[in-house]
């Protein structure tokens, strides 16, 4: 759309009027200016981009039904004009549902789901109507059965360009040979320049369909091209999913706040998202109370902390700020808070009101005394002062002297700083780090009670203040492993507050707070959302694809483990087609597939062709131009990505956005299946060698044999075993003596060799071997052995067989170039 | 020339050997093959009872396993054939009309596809058989070689024997020597000492200068690298008229191998180095330390020159005191001089000072 922004000091007057001006514009015109984007930029594109959208709508309604798709798809010249007939058996829509499918452009089920479908934004087919009918001026034609009914029904279709709003001219029933269905007729101007995109983009759809039947009839073809189906096996049902907390927008999370029935956030969070249970909201929602509060710090009372041994004055400070409760009551509420401190690592504040609270009561309970909020918030102030007593008590109590310079925080957090930081660091520095550290955080108390409550991107300024004065005053350098390492010590030992996070209502009222929420969501370790909203074509049917349509000497294909890019799980599929009658010359085909559409256009810009291109292929034995680009050679590579949410470089979903975590799993896949085509080829390529080395010698050594003979004047020797031996082979032969037949299987190779030797023979033989059984058939006998022959060794096998009978022997389970059977 | 008196039948007894032993592994089932000494620089030792350098120990083999093995022993059949003939029919060839002649064989894979090629084939066959191709009545195409000195001959030729002079009954040129030196019989000589010299130019400026007739010294023109019935005849010389020999050369590392195969044996032929070479032979120069003495016209060393001296370096044939510190001089100023450039201080000046110096200097003269 246009951009414009408000000029500033105009304020919002500019602002209303500029939305009333978009309000304005018509569909119609909102379609002229957006057409490139939807992919009806030209008369060709556009006839391509109304078929692919009519067909992915037929197969989505078949495949939901459950209805192995038969998809028919016509076009023909009329006058000016193009027709196009698009007619599936999928179950038929009612005359309810009619405008919302075809007519109202970004309407769709799909697009606030998160399940794989073709069409995903919902503006496809109804783009495809606005286009006819925006450059034929005709109505869409429509013509529905659905399944049990008697007649079909036929619509005409038009689109209200001023409200958007679909308009059926025409309803009337007729008749219909499909039993089921729908058909859409649609005429607009267009050409035929963009034959071979419509044609591979059929094409493509049957490799990557391969449980759908498909047909096209076009002017230009004599026959109709037709696709059969190649498995009766319907894609896996997919289901919807929530969205992952890992998944979403600020401004989709604001939304869903507002739209939510629920009022806590845990209750928000399991509600409406996949994969957050119970544990899993409390973590978020512990997370969002750091975020939102900060955590709290706390100090030791124990004995032996450092600096603490601070449980006596901790009760003294407790017996002065009880008054009125008797000497009974106020000494043991001070003893038993004073022991439970004691006893505690460190306490915050919020871990101290809460003991003081039990101890209240409970000694309330034991001794009849009522101990207030009053006496309790005095207690918790008095033994707060002592937790944190930082030098700042210089008044002189009881005569006393007071202890002005005790200072309980600098021992605490020099034992922390020290272990956190590397040991060469001058003790002195450490020691001024800490007292900086300790004053920063009793100055937090300035403004207020002083909690010690900080958020961690506070913490982090506060300790990189303090550490800067003490590179500055004690010449120490702390570096930002050093300081990273405090705060991290630090932050682990504070604790997160016991306080009630703000409710749905509050986050959404306030940008920064839902902000903090959402970065608690993505900071959580949250399992990788299911997979069942995808379902992949599968390896197998990847290459029954490829199969159906290429006549190639390999395929191999494979299917990677569901991913998560987003929020959106997704699954990357892989097959490549090598040698046959795919054309050996210039580069390699490269089908691209996202949710089983085919991608036709913009293959320059889309993901899966830079990380092709990215590949060393020469690795994988296909030629390379330079080492790097698009490999060359009798190939195809399919590559198809199916997710909830399909990043497309634009509406016009002709290309894969690079999303560096999908181009990562495009070049697993990839790799996976090249690996095979590897192993595939260098076996062909020394297949190749030990042909060209077996024809080479086995015209050489016969000759050479002849001329020894001669030399020597003696017969011709047999050379058969050392043929044998030179080609690593396996050789069987045969030896007959009297009524003994001998099949000698020699494995000459350097491997362990599994054959299956078969003999037919023109008498019944005898004296097999357990286990070893002739069948009969038609006067001939098959006899059947499965010897394992390991590296070097010979194994005989015997029978016996009246001498005149015939024996012929084939055998099975090593390549014909390795074997040499004589018999 | 023979490594031992070899008869022709005995020579094609031993073909035929090889070629039986071939048959007898194609009837074991086995895989023909034929077991070589490794014939690089890294293979060849010091044979202190010969004082000569011969084959190591270590042994390649050659089999009908791969395609190039395979031709190579096709190769060697049809070549055993054609000797065995060669030999029944008291013929003889050169290496040059065998490789034209294996175009004459009916089978394509056995013909050769060059010259060095059947060479080397021969040679193999001479190491398998322990038969020289002499034996087999193979020559080279031309010696080139002459001498000129003192020496009385007498040669078997095919037409009849003839007594020569090798100054007297000569021309400038001096007397040819032939292919099989073992037709050649010394009858007298009024020789002191055996010179063999690299270029032509050089041996024609001794003549020219009367050397040879002024210090009885037998002049031999090794035409670059020798042949090996100039190093046959310069061994005999040594050996049965008990005469030093020293050799000759330009100052470049290519002419210290040209010394090496006169007084080493050269790689390629170390199973004949015992009838080949002379290890008593000594260089008399260009030395490296003549350029600096003597301050020769020099020309700059070129990569592959100092490759070559490196190389040198590591033969075991020039690990001596000599041959180290005057290698190593040359890398070090980086030049070499040919033995004309002794001619920017005269063209007597070889003949007259700088030979008398240097013989005298070695105890020759």
């Amino acid at each position: 759309m246009t951009s414009q922004q408000t000029t500033l000091g105009e304020g919002a007057t500019t602002a209303e009027e500029l939305a009333e001006g978009q309000r304005e514009i018509s569909i119609a015109e909102f379609f002229e200016k957006n057409k490139h984007m939807l992919g009806f930029d030209s008369g060709a594109r556009g006839l391509v981009t109304a078929v692919k959208e009519a067909v992915d709508n037929a197969l989505d309604a078949t495949e939901e039904a459950g209805i192995r798709p038969d998809i028919y798809v016509e076009i023909r010249e009329v006058g000016d004009y193009y027709r196009l007939v698009v007619e599936d058996n999928g179950p038929g829509i009612t005359k309810e549902q009619l405008p919302k499918v075809f007519g109202k452009l970004l309407y769709g089920s799909r697009f606030h789901k998160r399940e794989q479908s073709r069409g995903q934004q919902g503006i496809g087919i109804s783009a495809a109507v606005l286009y006819s009918q925006l450059t034929s001026g005709k109505p869409a034609k429509i013509t529905s059965r659905t399944e049990g009914s008697a007649d079909a029904e036929y619509f005409e279709l038009i689109i209200d360009t001023d409200t958007n709003e679909p308009e059926i001219g025409t309803a009337e029933t007729t008749s219909w040979d499909r039993s089921h269905g729908t058909r859409i007729e649609l005429e607009m101007e267009a050409n035929m320049r963009a034959r071979s995109q419509l044609h591979d983009y059929i094409k493509h759809t049957a490799v990557v369909n391969p449980h759908a039947r498909i047909e096209l009839r076009e002017p230009g073809l004599d026959e109709p091209l037709k696709f059969e189906r190649a498995t009766d096996q319907l894609p896996a049902e997919t289901e919807e999913i929530r969205p992952h907390p890992h998944g979403v927008e600020l401004g989709t999370l604001i939304k869903m706040l507002d739209a939510t029935d629920s009022y806590s956030v845990s209750g928000f969070m399991q509600e409406e998202f996949t994969r957050v249970g119970k544990k899993t909201a409390d973590s978020v929602v512990d997370s969002f109370r750091d975020r939102h509060f900060g955590r709290e710090l706390g100090w030791p009372a124990r004995n032996g902390a450092p600096a603490a041994d601070v449980g006596a004055d901790i009760e003294d400070a407790l017996r002065e700020a009880v008054s009125n409760k008797g000497a009974d009551a106020t000494d043991t509420f001070a003893e038993r808070v004073a022991n439970s401190l004691t006893e505690r690592e460190r306490t915050t504040y919020s871990q101290l009101v809460e003991i003081v609270a039990t101890v209240a009561d409970e000694v309330g309970a034991d001794t009849g005394k009522t101990f207030g909020a009053t006496v309790r918030d005095n207690a918790v102030e008095a033994a707060w002062a002592e937790l944190t007593e930082f030098g700042t008590g210089g008044v002189e109590e009881n005569g006393e002297e007071a202890d002005g310079d005790l200072d309980r925080l600098t021992p605490t957090l020099y034992e922390l700083v020290d272990d956190a930081t590397s040991t060469r660091k001058d003790d002195a520095a450490v020691h001024g780090l800490a007292e900086r550290l300790a004053e920063r955080f009793v100055a937090l108390g300035d403004d207020g009670s002083n909690r010690m409550r900080l958020a961690l991107d506070d913490l982090t300024t506060l300790v990189h203040e303090a550490a800067d004065t003490t590179e500055e005053y004690d010449d120490e350098t702390f570096g930002d492993t050093a300081r990273e390492n405090v705060v991290e010590a630090l932050w682990s030992r504070m604790v997160t507050v016991p306080d009630d996070p703000p409710n749905v209502t509050e986050i959404a009222g306030d940008r920064d707070t839902a902000s903090e929420l959402l970065e608690a969501m993505r900071e959580t370790d949250i399992l990788s959302p299911p997979t069942d909203c995808l379902a992949p074509i599968t390896a197998e049917l990847v290459e029954a694809g490829l199969r159906k349509e290429y006549d190639a000497d390999f395929y191999a294909a494979s299917t990677r483990d569901a991913e998560v890019h987003g929020g959106d799980p997704f699954v990357v599929e892989a097959g490549i087609a090598y040698g046959g009658d795919i054309p050996a010359d210039g580069s390699v085909e490269l089908l691209r597939f996202a949710n089983r559409v085919p991608l036709v256009y913009q293959r320059g810009a889309c993901a899966t062709t830079n990380v092709v291109k990215r590949i060393g292929w020469r690795n994988y034995g296909l030629d390379q131009p330079g080492g790097s680009g698009m490999p060359s050679g009798p190939a195809v590579i399919s590559i198809h990505v199916a997710s909830t949410n399909v990043p497309f470089t634009s509406e016009s979903k002709d290309a894969l956005a690079s999303v560096p975590e999908i181009e990562d799993e495009i070049e697993l896949a990839i790799r996976e299946a090249a690996r095979e085509l590897k192993s595939y080829l260098n076996k062909r390529r020394s297949m190749a060698k030990r042909r060209e080395k077996q024809d080479v010698l086995g015209r050489i050594l016969p000759q050479m044999a002849e001329k020894v003979a001669e030399v020597t004047g003696r017969e011709h020797p047999d050379i058969e075993g050392a043929m044998a031996r030179i080609m690593n082979n396996v050789g069987v032969d045969r030896e007959r003596d009297g009524e003994t037949v001998t099949l000698k299987v020699a494995n000459h190779s350097d491997r362990n060799e599994a054959l299956e030797v078969t003999e037919i023979v023109s008498a019944e033989p005898e004296g097999l071997p357990d286990g070893v059984e002739p069948i009969e058939m038609d006067g001939e006998w098959f006899v059947n052995w499965n010897p394992e022959v390991s590296s070097g060794e010979t194994v005989e096998l015997e029978y016996s067989l009246p001498t005149d009978a015939d024996a012929d022997a084939t055998v099975d389970g090593v390549d014909d170039e390795k074997l040499t059977v004589n018999a | 020339m023979s490594t031992e008196d070899t008869t022709d039948a005995e020579a094609r007894e031993r073909l035929i050997d090889l070629a039986a032993e071939f048959y007898d592994q194609f009837a074991a089932g086995e895989i023909p093959r034929m077991e070589l000494p490794t014939r690089t620089k890294s293979n060849i030792e010091y044979d202190p009872e010969k004082k000569v350098w011969v084959y190591g120990d270590r042994k390649s083999t050659r089999t009908a396993n791969s395609v190039s093995g395979a031709r190579k022993l096709l190769k060697a059949s049809y070549t055993i054939d054609f000797l065995a003939n060669q030999l029944d029919e008291d013929r003889s060839s050169t290496l040059r009309e065998l490789y034209y002649l294996s175009e004459s064989w009916n089978n394509e894979e056995a013909q050769f596809n060059s010259q060095d090629e059947s060479n080397n084939l021969v040679e193999d066959l001479e190491i398998v058989t322990g038969a020289t191709r002499e034996d087999f009545h193979m020559r080279p195409e031309e010696s080139g070689a002459k001498v000129m000195g003192p020496l009385l001959i007498r040669e078997q030729t095919q037409r009849g024997d003839r007594d020569i002079h090798c100054q007297k009954d000569v021309g400038q040129g001096g007397y040819q020597i032939p292919n099989d030196t073992d037709t050649i019989e010394f009858l007298d000589n009024d020789a002191e000492f055996v010179m063999c010299v690299e270029t032509g130019g050089m041996r024609d400026r001794l003549v020219e200068n009367g050397f040879d007739d002024e210090y009885d010294c037998l002049v031999v023109h090794l035409g670059g690298q020798p042949a090996r019935a100039t190093r046959r005849l310069t061994k005999r010389l040594h050996d049965e008229l008990d005469l030093p020999v020293v050799v000759f050369c330009d100052g470049d590392p290519w002419s210290y191998r040209i010394y090496g195969s006169v007084a080493y044996g050269s790689i390629k032929s170390a199973h004949l180095s015992e009838y080949l070479a002379t290890p008593e032979a000594e260089y008399v120069g260009i030395r490296p330390q003549d350029i600096v003495d003597y301050d020769l016209p020099t020309d700059p060393l070129s990569d592959s020159d100092v490759n070559a001296l490196e190389s040198e370096l590591d033969d075991p044939r020039f690990q001596t005191e000599f041959w180290e510190e005057q290698i190593e001089l040359q890398l070090d100023i980086g030049k070499k001089a040919e033995q004309q450039a002794l001619a920017s201080r005269g063209l007597d000046f070889v003949t007259d000072t700088y030979l008398p110096e240097r013989l005298d200097e070695m105890g020759v003269l």
